[in-house]
């Protein structure tokens, strides 16, 4: 029983519709999270991590839709249900956290009409816990419950950030998913929302998904991680274990196109090259044009993710051992 | 030290000079008298063929200068030299034209920097028009696919439209637009912090390249202290609108002496390292000052602070060879003193 | 790094839609008019109105005017409407009367749009004491009732001819778009590209005309077609109240003396019918563009075409 993941993504594939022809964001993800894990998704603009995000907490609006796979949580499969299944769901069990508060929280509500808001639209509480659940929520965050009273607009781009993620637990849900929540903020400031998030992550035991670009970011606070791009999963693993040995090119690139502020000052060159354009996907890896160990090989098969030293690897050249490490 | 550190010496005067440069704001209604403080009292210098890297978290007062350096504002008190000339003195349109031309801004945010509904070559024929005047119609198209090559992109793209551009590529487009005008000093206010990683290093490679081969200084505006490191020869730190820290930038992160730039390093996200506890409880609020009394602005959230720092506001005072701290503890010891551990 | 607005990816080139820009502008156009149901509508009637109004001898082989006809004929293949008390071919007064309202209709819009944004877009970039004073101008403009403005003044020129009836409406009708393009320019105001065209040095007229309105212009099409909407709808009333010059042809003024000759109550049903009904059309084909223009301009509000294959994937797994 302790052993079934909270979140089950199986097959899981995005198109968005469009009048020139389907466009396939999501292509054929698979993955789990288990109960109280922290699992980091990475990857650039374009690689489908957001759109990914969307489709697992049904959020997804035309044209986008569910073109394939299934999304089990709590032993049901989220894709088809109605939005009247899905509410008795969300918030409770699984929430979301988005990028900027400042587009996801109301600028005319006081943070604590936006929870009260929140709290009778997924479940009936008496007015008297509403105040009480809020003031501790807020608490959990490290903000002063004097500020329910406060306007979005009133409060440090860090505190609106925290107070998105206390609206996020209200209900103690079993998984949180989180779209860059980070990104706006400086670094301090996102180096302290990171610990709080992990620290509640921790005391409370809920799971979390974290969708960022940023990978250095995640390394010391997710447990594993998965690498996109192009749409389809390119590496997944423990987040030490992707680190110490990276298996795919990508991630080799990704890794290593972060400048170190310690060490030796080296000349760095990024992944030359720009994301495919999904419509027009390259024949074979999608990742060939911008790879420095393509081979002809690369052009002809169309890599699947290959188990490989703890890890799960999407390139024909690790599956056939023809790339060593 | 490397031989990549051009320009470690500041020079006397240089290219820019900024003297107790100082910029405030009127804030809230007509009737109110509270002045928000974005600049107060900053001396730096830009040299020739030098990258300085001017960092620190929203609200430090880096965006402000940039705005006063490019014109856009007055500063309030405070003076700033180019080429040894005073700003104020610049003020006929031709001089206006001239200085716009050799010191160009490039922008953050790539989506929002260029024109959508012209094509991409629109900004950069318009710069050589207004700045390089004897160039015929021809020449100007010619040297626009000069730039358009020197920073990377395709000549082929100048007919393109912004829409059809990556980040990257537009981030290119605005630096060509500078290149195109013969710059002396380029101010880049976060010219990657909206792009992905792994096209960042691209851009700052081309940055490098420019003062490499075409002589140019630049003025690297970034909350971003690793990616100053890489390209950066000098460092400023900001701090509440105050220059907390300044000099060669491996200096200033090998041996931080201010509190404040300790607190940044330690926050640097490092995968190589394991995780640094220090500062924990530091949650990243940086102060908007408004009326702000004497004193230093970081001592609400330094652990060192002592009486003096409430009551004297501290200086920059040269703390190791062309290197400054604006901190009363740090001046006053000769040793390193950690207040946050890296 | 934006949060997608109705699921379309912000990152991926192919998907993102273009907005209007020269030369390339009236391809798009043309492709969006013939993929939208409404534009093509649109366009389709407000084609045969021009061409009506270009050609009229071609379509009504009558004189609008002549009095030539025995009096109140039905409806029969001679006369497609019939003709009035006066014994004059309705078809006939129609078409021609197709042209008057054409050409108030468009002067209005140009008149009225050009107006605007001179006034609405410089206001909101210049700022400062020149937005106040122009704020000032547009906002007396704008609390004048409107109608009543347009009677006092028609009155006042004894009779509008053509030229009165423009510019009286030209007149009271420019303050509201005003108001529209200054807050749309307003929030155009910081963007990065336009400081970035004040910092390489260019002059504030030109950021205005060369920068600014090119941005704007689905903004500026759309208000054209409105005052070109209100023009019509204002003009007609005038006419029909009396206001306008009752000897000219246009069709406010067939309603004028329908009016007068109680033409519903004495079985002449037509001659009062007919050409409200055409100022209603002229009115919707000008509405359906309208519409049309946002979807371009904003691919957000296009309708979602889904498709029927996909019902089968969704219902899988």
């Amino acid at each position: 029983m302790a052993d079934e993941p909270v979140l089950e993504v199986s097959g899981l594939s995005v198109d968005y519709v469009m009048d020139q022809g389907n466009v396939r964001a999501v292509d054929d993800v698979s993955f789990t999270v288990g109960r109280g894990e922290f699992l980091g998704i990475v990857g650039e603009s374009g690689c489908g991590k957001s759109t990914l995000l969307f489709a697992v907490a049904q959020l997804l609006a035309p044209p986008a839709e569910v073109a394939a796979g299934s999304v089990t949580f709590g032993g049901n499969n989220l894709v088809g249900l109605t939005d009247g299944q899905l509410s008795a769901i969300r918030w409770r069990d699984m929430s979301v956290v988005m990028q900027s508060a400042m587009n996801a929280l109301n600028p005319v509500k006081s943070i604590g009409a936006q929870f009260k808001d929140v709290m009778r639209a997924h479940g009936k509480v008496p007015d008297r816990d509403i105040a009480a659940r809020s003031a501790e929520v807020l608490q959990m965050v490290g903000i002063d419950p004097v500020h329910l009273r406060s306007y979005p607009h009133q409060l440090s781009g860090g505190m609106r950030q925290r107070s998105m993620i206390a609206m996020a637990l209200l209900f103690t849900p079993d998984l949180v998913i989180m779209d860059e929540p980070t990104s706006a903020l400086d670094v301090v400031a996102q180096r302290s929302l990171m610990v709080q998030i992990k620290e509640l992550q921790l005391r409370f035991g809920f799971a979390v998904i974290f969708v960022t670009h940023d990978m250095s970011l995640i390394s010391h606070f997710s447990d594993r991680l998965m690498v996109m791009y192009a749409g389809q999963v390119d590496e997944i693993g423990a987040t030490r274990t992707i680190f110490d040995r990276p298996l795919h090119p990508y991630t080799q690139g990704l890794l290593e196109a972060f400048p170190s502020i310690r060490g030796p000052r080296v000349p760095l060159r990024g992944i030359p090259g720009s994301p495919p354009d999904l419509a027009r996907v390259p024949s074979g890896c999608r990742f060939r044009p911008r790879c420095p160990y393509a081979v002809d090989k690369c052009a002809e098969v169309a890599p699947e993710l290959y188990p490989l030293d703890e890890a799960l690897v999407r390139c024909v050249r690790r599956e056939d051992g023809s790339l060593a490490s | 030290m490397t031989a990549e550190l051009n320009g470690a010496d500041a020079p006397e005067g240089g290219l820019l000079r900024a003297e107790h440069l100082t910029r405030h704001f009127k804030i809230g209604g007509a009737l109110s008298r509270r002045t928000l403080h974005a600049v107060d009292d900053v001396n730096f210098t830009i040299g020739e063929r030098e990258i300085v890297a001017l960092a620190g978290e929203s609200g430090s007062g880096k965006s402000t200068i940039a705005r006063v350096l490019a014109r856009i504002y007055k500063p309030t008190s405070g003076e700033v030299f180019f080429e040894g000339k005073p700003l104020t003195s610049v003020t006929s349109r031709q001089e206006q034209l001239r200085y716009s031309g050799l010191v160009p801004m490039v922008f953050q945010d790539p989506f929002a920097s260029i024109n959508p509904v012209y094509r991409v070559q629109h900004g950069v024929l318009r710069c050589l028009k207004l700045h390089r005047p004897s160039l015929s119609a021809a020449q100007r198209l010619e040297e626009a696919a000069r730039v358009f090559e020197v920073v990377g992109l395709n000549p082929d793209m100048l007919q393109r439209f912004p829409y059809e551009l990556s980040g990257g590529q537009r981030q290119r487009v605005g630096f060509a637009q500078a290149l195109a005008m013969k710059p002396r000093l380029i101010l880049a206010d976060e010219p990657v912090s909206m792009l992905d990683v792994s096209i960042r290093i691209g851009l700052l490679n081309l940055m490098a390249k420019l003062r490499d081969e075409e002589g140019v200084s630049i003025l690297y505006i970034t909350h971003d202290i690793a990616s100053a490191r890489y390209v950066a020869d000098r460092l400023i730190v900001m701090y509440a609108g105050q220059i907390a820290e300044t000099g060669p930038i491996e200096d200033v992160l090998t041996h931080p002496r201010h509190p404040y730039t300790q607190l940044l390093l330690s926050a640097v996200p490092d995968p190589r390292a394991p995780l640094s506890v220090a500062g924990e409880t530091d949650r990243g609020e940086p102060p908007r000052v408004i009326d702000p009394t004497p004193g230093c602005r970081f001592r609400w959230r330094c652990p060192l602070a002592i009486d003096t720092c409430a009551q004297v506001t501290p200086e920059l005072a040269e703390l190791r060879p062309n290197h400054s701290a604006a901190c009363h503890v740090a001046q006053n010891s000769p040793e390193e003193v950690k207040a946050f551990s890296a | 790094m934006a949060m997608p607005v109705s699921g379309v990816p912000t990152e991926t080139p192919a998907t993102q839609a273009p907005e209007l820009g020269s030369g390339r502008a009236l391809g798009r156009i043309g492709r969006a008019v013939r993929l939208s149901r409404k534009a093509t509508i649109g366009s389709v009637l407000l084609l045969i109105f021009a061409l009506v109004a270009l050609f009229p001898g071609v379509i009504a082989h009558d004189s609008p005017t002549q009095d030539a006809y025995p009096a109140r004929l039905g409806i029969s293949a001679a006369h497609l409407l019939g003709t009035n008390t006066y014994g004059q071919d309705l078809f006939a007064q129609l078409v021609y009367g197709t042209r008057n309202v054409l050409i108030i209709a468009f002067t209005v819009g140009l008149a009225t749009t050009g107006i605007a944004v001179l006034i609405g877009v410089a206001g909101a970039y210049l700022g400062g004491t020149w937005d106040s004073s122009l704020n000032v101008l547009t906002d007396v403009l704008l609390v004048i009732p409107l109608f009543p403005l347009l009677i006092v003044i028609a009155a006042y020129a004894h009779g509008g001819t053509t030229v009165v009836l423009i510019a009286a409406i030209t007149l009271t009708s420019w303050s509201y778009t005003a108001r529209q393009l200054r807050a749309q320019a307003l929030t155009l105001r910081n963007r990065d590209f336009l400081e970035a065209a004040r910092v390489r040095g260019e002059r504030r007229l030109y950021v205005i005309v060369v920068e600014v309105i090119p941005t704007m212009t689905s903004l500026i099409v759309a208000s054209f077609l409105t005052n070109a909407l209100y023009a019509v709808l204002f003009a007609s009333s005038l006419q029909f109240i009396g206001l306008g010059d009752p000897n000219t042809v246009s069709w406010g003024t067939t309603l004028y003396w329908a009016q007068n000759n109680a033409a519903l109550q004495t079985g002449e049903p037509l001659w009062a019918i007919v050409p409200g009904a055409l100022i209603a059309i002229l009115g919707a084909a000008f509405a359906l563009l309208n519409y049309a223009f946002d979807e371009i301009g904003n691919p957000a509000l296009r309708p979602v075409r889904k498709t029927r294959q996909k019902k089968g994937a969704k219902q899988r797994g």
